[in-house]
């Protein structure tokens, strides 16, 4: 069979969107379907992100037009799947292209059939709560820019295909069924949200001051239905009191909802209380829940920040019901408290913290691809590798495996991503077409003959700006040798037109006034670059958004202001020049530190697909933390998985393994480290080179000095009992066993939540159980954190008579000790004070990073650590396996407390990351980065600590001393280096001083 | 503390110290020359000097005219102290307070490494104000200059004249907090004699309160007359240590940002950009003020800037080597009161 | 009044300033696409200048606007946290915090200068904060200052 060097990505939300990315980045041609009419799924949809407060379509947008511009990814929306067939390796899969009604070809996006599109529809998009034409792109900056009809609401009065000057209208164009041929896919169709049915407790869909979470997220964001104001539906009025209901269609075991923890919204729920507070400062949120799962990283700060500098109330109960007060619409509830008070209060709007469910077409998605779904309709994936589904060649990323949250799905799009490119290693670039260009015309030293392209983009611009006058105008400013309009100046015959008009004119600038530089300026420098012209000789005016729309009952001013723009842009033209990229070539060999599972998968991963992999373990022997771990929660054998590892890491002749090592030096950049290990009983040293680093050096069991843990031996960490029920069994004398969670997390010094102690916990206690029915357990809690799927195991817990009672984080538990009687004083939530005799208390020990060693190894690569001493990756949200420091990636415990199986997903992650290089012979640079001009650079050093990708560091030049250099291959071209450089030594190509001085002196 | 009974004993007391100090360090052999200040040619001038001899060290002097920053002997525009056989020579600069600032603030900036340098800290006292006392005697010549008891006499050809020290001290000794070289624990051998630690300084810099509540039209007068004289012959820059650039800003072509003409927005403009390449830089010395032939007193541009750093990112300049200075650093919750916001 | 006064006052009236925008790509350029997008309507005084990031805005591009008559200046960041380049908003946020106290000490008046921040999703917020900035520059009055005797 012949494997095909392509991918199928069903699904671009975020996480299809990253997959397609890393595989396009690779060298893969990816087939990115679609089902709705733009990319970019939940995640475009919401306000911002937590815990970091990210504004969400800031950080996905960029993401989202790349995806979409990419030159190997194929980007097909509207589509539905109809039949799949082939395996591992080959696969063909019918796939149905429904009619948008418009030519994508030739739609520009201009919008104009929307406005004028008599019909009031519903947009999906803002929830339902803004309403929009028939005819619609589904939000303002999508993915692609491209309209659709609607023909559920179309009325085919024609008024669109008459308005449209792209005359991109096609009521009749026909649906189109395609065969595409791919070696792998890769499923990420997302989640639906839980709805509440008709009748509910909640009232939702008859109260009218009762919304979902996803509909209070479009109400906060600033391109939502009130534009950012916190409004309720009933009146318009600011909600004063907001109430947000957790767990709704959750850890339901009533049958109505699910009965698995959604994962993530406790902590979207305290964002949405966090931001509706920050944008109106009236509204006093109040969350009611059951646990509150803060259990990411640095998700515990923002809880308590939440409540601290926020003033969220958390109330720790479960709503039985919400009655309306007809007359002002507010809603009362009733609850009962932890004192078992029934409390009754009323609020001005409630908030339901709906939960995530499998994607309403899932079974259908299931039976297409033949893959199998668990029992709650997600996809089934295999124990140890949360990306594999149940049929080989076909993985699921995201929430259609398992409710998750952004970072989480980043990393396992680029897990499935990871796990293509072993399958498909070899196929690189074989189905990828290469551009032809003609060479690049010299233009160098000769005066500028400036071109100028004025558009009238149907009527968007030319209905407001005189275009005419414009374009006598700008033929009058220096250099100019030609100036020109155009109906729709990104329409292809255009392009054809300036390439003509190049030659013509022998033009070596060109300047195009239309729209956005953002989504068009790669379109024509590309149509230029065609032409022989360096990409960069080219300068955009922005006279649509910044005129024609903005201004458009002030003509003469908009006019006035078009000319200005494109004046500005002749003076930047002008002092424009080509700009060529530099190559770097790539070693492709890869350095793994850290020899826990993280390290072998991501060494094994690297290994298959052939490149060379040096190991570096700082302990004698490979296994890490998990040689203390016998099964998961789910019932994995971790050590025979662990020892599989490590015969197949032994055996692998790509993989060099160093025991006992340390690291002496790290020196170079992405593409060409160099380093020194010692390594071995007689610390031998060795060098290698290397193109990317992959940080696994894992962490720490912390060790208690509470609770007399090593002052009595019948005081043991998790651990500990972990290994005595798994090996001898020895607790027949130990009828009652007390458990301690949180055990040096949550607190002071460790600020965050270890993740796995309750699952931990969990699993022994039904190892215990399960040996001896007759064994009292008690598991004192602050929260039971058991999120997603192992919920269930919490359910079986407490069905097995494991008995869990919850103490407040002030009031710890006391243990003392008489005797050999070990006692457990604890202030229990509604039980109040107790004092347990018990015959053995296990501590749930949280993870520690090894600061010193972190903090060594981060100078070494130069990449941060956060507070908390774990590895700060570049992005919280959208690059959670990558470093800033670009070659250089993370993953495992290193990163932050968290399981195997995701530990494994990030190994994977950071491979395809990592592939993304060594997949290429060399790497391009970006074009405009800053550059140091040496001999005005008097190496004060302030560049270096302003640049955030450590691209600049000082060298000695022989001729001017002590001098900054920059790495061309890291910098970025944020110029923040050039802002405060007081010698104005450092200049940022295509945004340099002399062309910004141009265009702040070209008004006059 | 010792009481000292007059300005003139004080002096003669530092100036002691400080010679036994450096008389010390030559003949150990602990530092290859000295820079210190010598008497001057003109009565109310001291000059840099350069020993490298025993026998020299008498020349050392000090007094309330001893203006320069000796810091600036040392960065790069001035020939770095290389001997063909030695190589780098270890220097010992006489230090108050300021000198010594301005050496630990150029380590941070990569200017000097603190391994070749000892710092000979002395109590500073504070340097009269030259221009106010010039501006006061008028045209007459002054021949002398000294000290008596809290008063600096003045005299010349018929003429003598007393003026108290604590008000004709110069505006920033006046303020200053930090009279000693500050001591840094890392490097414990780069300091004798008189150096102290400073946890961190307190100052309300209320005497620039007054001028910061004046309207626009105000300050914007009191600008225009203040700098109305200048020259722009760049005294200030040549005499600060921190002005190091191989080619300042107002040298710079390509593109000209700024006139380099003695037309007011030039001048302005000069002053409000150094004033900006000074911030979290300035060590308060002074010393762009006393070399001004012009008198024109920067000092409450510094004073201004010292300001700014303290209250917004608690920072004081040349304290601490590796402490990051506030352009070179940033935190999340820096302040941004500033900003434009929605009503 | 006076025929000439009721010229001046309506001259004065007339007077619209030119503004002279500064916005890194990212987050504010998006914003103001939004705006664009949008259809919401904000006074036409200002000329957009792109920069990749507010870390690139260099105290010299601001002043140099002010000598060379622009009434006022915007400059425009990724909210911090937001910047795509990590932190360069937040190096360009002290940047301007001293420049800003400067130009005040030295009688610029404190509306001339505007540092704000708009996110891609705030085109309405980049509208309203323009709106303001206008106003605030409309009321100062030209920006003569830096003027020039001859």
């Amino acid at each position: 069979m012949e494997k095909v060097g392509a991918v199928m990505i069903v699904g671009a939300g975020i996480g299809g969107s990253q997959a397609a990315l890393d595989l396009g980045d690779s060298g893969l041609k990816v087939f990115l379907i679609e089902s709705s009419t733009s990319i970019g799924g939940v995640m475009a949809q919401l306000d911002k992100t937590f815990p970091t407060n990210d504004c969400a379509m800031c950080i996905v947008s960029p993401k989202l037009v790349e995806t979409g511009r990419h030159q190997n990814i194929d980007l097909n929306i509207n589509c539905e799947i109809l039949k799949v067939s082939g395996q591992a390796g080959n696969f063909t899969v019918k796939v149905k292209k429904n009619s948008l009604y418009i030519n994508p070809d030739k739609c520009t996006g201009c919008g104009v059939c929307g406005r004028n599109c008599p019909v009031e529809a519903i947009d999906l998009f803002n929830e339902g709560l803004a309403k929009y034409a028939a005819t619609s792109v589904k939000y303002p900056q999508a993915v692609p820019l491209v309209y659709a009809i609607n023909k559920d609401y179309c009325i085919g009065c024609g008024v669109c295909a008459g308005v449209c000057k792209a005359k991109a209208v096609e009521y009749d164009r026909k649906d189109e069924i395609i065969d595409i041929n791919v070696g792998a896919i890769i499923l990420a169709p997302g989640f639906d949200e839980y709805l509440p049915p008709e009748v509910n407790k909640y009232g939702f869909g008859k109260f009218k001051n009762v919304v979902t979470s996803i509909e209070f997220e479009r109400i906060l964001s600033a391109s939502g239905p009130y534009a950012g104001r916190v409004l309720r539906p009933s009146d318009g009025d600011i909600p004063q009191k907001v109430a947000f209901l957790q767990c709704v269609g959750s850890r339901d075991y009533t049958g109505e909802g699910q009965p698995y923890c959604s994962s993530v919204c406790c902590m979207y729920t305290a964002k949405e209380a966090v931001i509706a507070h920050e944008h109106q400062h009236e509204v006093k949120p109040t969350i009611f829940s059951m646990d509150i799962r803060a259990y990411g990283k640095d998700f515990d700060k923002y809880i308590i920040r939440a409540q601290e500098e926020y003033g969220v109330r958390y109330i720790r109960s479960r709503i039985s019901s919400i009655d309306e007060d007809h007359k002002t619409k507010d809603l009362i509830l009733r609850y009962e408290n932890e004192d078992e008070e029934v409390i009754e209060e009323v609020y001005n709007m409630v908030v339901l913290g709906v939960g995530l469910n499998p994607p309403r077409d899932a079974q259908h998605l299931a039976d297409k691809f033949g893959i199998k779904l668990n029992p709650y309709g997600f996809a089934e994936t295999d124990i140890f590798n949360p990306v594999q589904t149940t049929k080989p060649g076909i993985f699921a990323c995201g929430a259609f495996s398992q409710p998750k949250d952004i970072p989480e799905t980043v990393t396992q799009a680029s897990a499935a991503a990871g796990c293509v490119d072993q399958i498909l290693f070899s196929e690189r670039g074989k189905l990828i077409t290469e551009k032809t260009l003609p060479p690049e015309i010299f233009v160098a030293g000769q005066p500028p003959r400036i071109g100028v392209f004025i558009c009238h983009c149907g009527i968007n611009i030319g209905g407001y700006v005189d275009v005419p006058e414009v374009t006598r105008y700008a033929a009058t400013l220096p250099n100019v040798v030609m100036s020109d309009r155009n109906l729709y100046t990104c329409s292809a015959d255009t392009q054809g037109i300036i390439k003509e008009k190049i030659e013509e004119y022998h033009l070596n600038r060109v300047i195009v006034a239309s729209c956005t530089p953002r989504t068009h300026e790669p379109l024509f420098q590309e149509t230029i670059r065609e032409a022989g012209l360096n990409r960069y000789l080219f300068q955009m005016a922005n006279i649509r958004d910044q005129c024609s729309w903005v201004h458009m009952n002030q003509p003469e001013k908009a006019t006035e202001k078009a000319k200005d723009l494109v004046r500005m842009a002749v003076n930047k033209a002008r002092r424009i020049a080509p700009i060529d990229r530099i190559k770097l070539g790539v070693t492709k060999k890869a350095m793994v530190i850290g020899g826990g599972i993280t390290g072998m998968v991501a060494a094994l991963n690297f290994a298959s697909q052939e490149i060379e992999t040096h190991l570096v373990q700082n302990e004698s022997k490979l296994g890490g933390f998990a040689n203390h771990i016998y099964h998961t929660l789910e019932g994995g054998d971790v050590q025979a998985y662990l020892s599989n590892l490590i015969e197949k890491i032994n055996s692998n002749k790509f993989i060099h393994v160093y025991l006992d090592a340390e690291i002496e030096t790290i020196n170079g950049y992405i593409g060409n480290f160099k380093t020194t290990v010692l390594h071995g009983p007689n610390k031998d040293r060795v060098e290698f080179e290397h193109g990317v680093v992959v940080v696994a050096t894992g962490a720490k069991e912390y060790k208690p000095k509470e609770y007399l843990y090593g002052q009595n031996k019948n005081v043991i960490l998790q651990s500990e009992f972990e290994k005595i029920l798994n090996t001898n069994g020895a607790i027949k004398d130990k009828n009652t066993i007390v458990m301690i969670q949180c055990v040096g997390s949550r607190n002071d010094d460790h600020p965050y939540c270890s993740k796995m102690c309750c699952a931990e916990a969990i699993k022994n206690a039904l190892l215990v159980k399960k040996l001896h029915p007759e064994k009292e357990i008690i598991i004192l809690f602050r929260d039971i954190r058991t999120y997603g799927f192992k919920e269930t195991y919490y359910r079986k817990a407490r069905e097995a008579g494991v008995i869990f009672l919850r103490f407040d984080e002030n009031y710890p538990p006391e243990v003392t000790v008489n005797g050999s009687s070990l006692k457990v004083d604890v202030k229990a939530k509604k039980v109040g004070n107790l004092l347990i005799p018990t015959d053995l208390l296990v501590l749930s020990a949280g993870i520690v990073a090894p600061h010193e060693e972190n903090e060594e190894l981060g100078k070494m690569l130069k990449v941060p650590l956060n507070d908390d001493n774990f590895f700060l990756e570049a992005h919280v949200k959208l690059r959670p396996v990558d470093f800033a420091t670009e070659g250089v990636f993370v993953a495992g415990l290193a990163h932050c407390p968290k399981t195997i199986e995701d530990s494994i997903s990030q190994a994977n992650a950071a491979v395809s990351r990592a592939c993304t290089i060594l997949s290429k012979d060399e790497i391009e640079a970006e074009g405009k980065i800053a550059s140091v001009d040496p001999s005005r650079c008097s190496g004060c050093g302030m560049c270096i600590d302003n640049c955030a990708y450590n691209a600049i560091e000082l060298i000695e030049d022989r001729r001017f001393g002590t001098v900054a250099v920059i790495n061309q291959a890291l910098c970025k071209g944020c110029g923040a280096c050039s802002g405060n450089c007081r010698c104005a030594a450092i200049d940022v190509a295509g945004f340099t001083s002399e062309q910004i001085y141009a265009m702040i002196t070209g008004r006059l | 503390m010792v009481m000292i009974v007059g300005l003139e004993e004080e002096n003669k007391e530092i100036e002691s110290n400080m010679r036994e100090l450096a008389r010390g360090l030559l003949k150990e052999k602990k530092v290859d020359v000295i820079i210190g200040y010598k008497k001057g040619t003109l009565p109310m001038m001291s000059q840099p000097i350069i020993i490298d001899k025993e026998e020299d060290v008498d020349k050392l002097l000090w007094n309330n005219t001893c203006y320069v920053n000796l810091a600036k002997y040392l960065v790069p525009r001035v020939a770095k102290f290389v001997d063909p056989e030695k190589g780098n020579l270890k220097v010992g600069v006489v230090a108050k307070g300021c000198v010594g600032r301005a050496l630990i603030h150029l380590a941070s900036e990569n200017r000097i490494n603190l391994d070749e340098i000892t710092i000979i800290g002395i109590p500073c006292n504070g340097v009269i104000n030259r221009q106010r006392i010039e501006m006061e005697i008028g045209e007459k010549e002054i021949l002398e200059v000294t000290a008596s008891g809290n008063n600096i006499v003045v005299k010349g050809k018929n003429f003598e004249k007393e003026f108290p020290f604590d008000e004709y001290m110069n505006e920033l000794c006046k303020q200053c907090k930090i009279r000693s070289p500050p001591l840094v624990s890392k490097f414990p051998d780069l300091h004798v004699g008189a150096c102290e630690e400073y946890a961190s300084i307190v100052d309300e810099f209320d005497d620039i309160a007054e001028f910061e509540a004046k309207s626009p039209e105000e300050k914007w007068a009191y600008i225009q007359d203040a700098l109305s004289v200048c020259t722009r012959c760049y005294a200030c820059r040549e005499a600060c240590p921190m002005c190091y650039c191989n080619l300042c800003f107002v040298d710079q072509n390509k593109p000209i940002w700024f006139g380099k003409t003695t037309d007011m927005p030039d001048i302005i403009v000069y002053h409000l950009i150094r004033a900006m390449h000074m911030a979290g830089r300035c060590v308060a010395c002074g010393a762009c003020s006393l070399v001004c032939p012009m008198g024109i007193d920067l000092n409450f541009i510094n004073r201004k800037l010292e300001k700014i750093v303290k209250q917004r990112f608690d920072f004081t300049s040349g304290l601490d080597p590796d402490t990051l200075p506030p352009m070179t650093d940033f935190k999340m919750e820096d302040a941004e009161e500033f900003m434009l916001e929605e009503d | 009044m006076t025929e000439q006064a009721i010229e001046k006052q309506t001259e004065s009236e007339k007077w619209e300033p030119k503004i002279i925008a500064f916005l890194c790509n990212w987050c504010s350029y998006a914003g103001a696409d939004l705006a664009g997008v949008s259809r919401i309507q904000y006074p036409p005084n200002i000329r957009i200048v792109r920069v990749p990031c507010s870390g690139r805005i260099n105290a010299y591009f601001i002043i140099k606007s002010l000598t060379d008559g622009w009434d006022g200046v915007v400059v425009s960041g990724c909210h911090p946290g937001d910047c795509h380049y990590i932190s360069g908003n937040l190096v360009a946020r002290r940047r301007f915090a001293i420049l800003k106290e400067l130009l005040e000490f030295f009688g610029i008046e404190p509306g001339r200068v505007n540092f704000m921040w708009a996110s891609a999703a705030e085109g309405e917020r980049f509208a309203v904060l323009i709106r303001k900035a206008t106003e605030i520059v409309k009321k100062l009055g030209p920006n003569k200052k830096f003027e020039k005797k001859w």
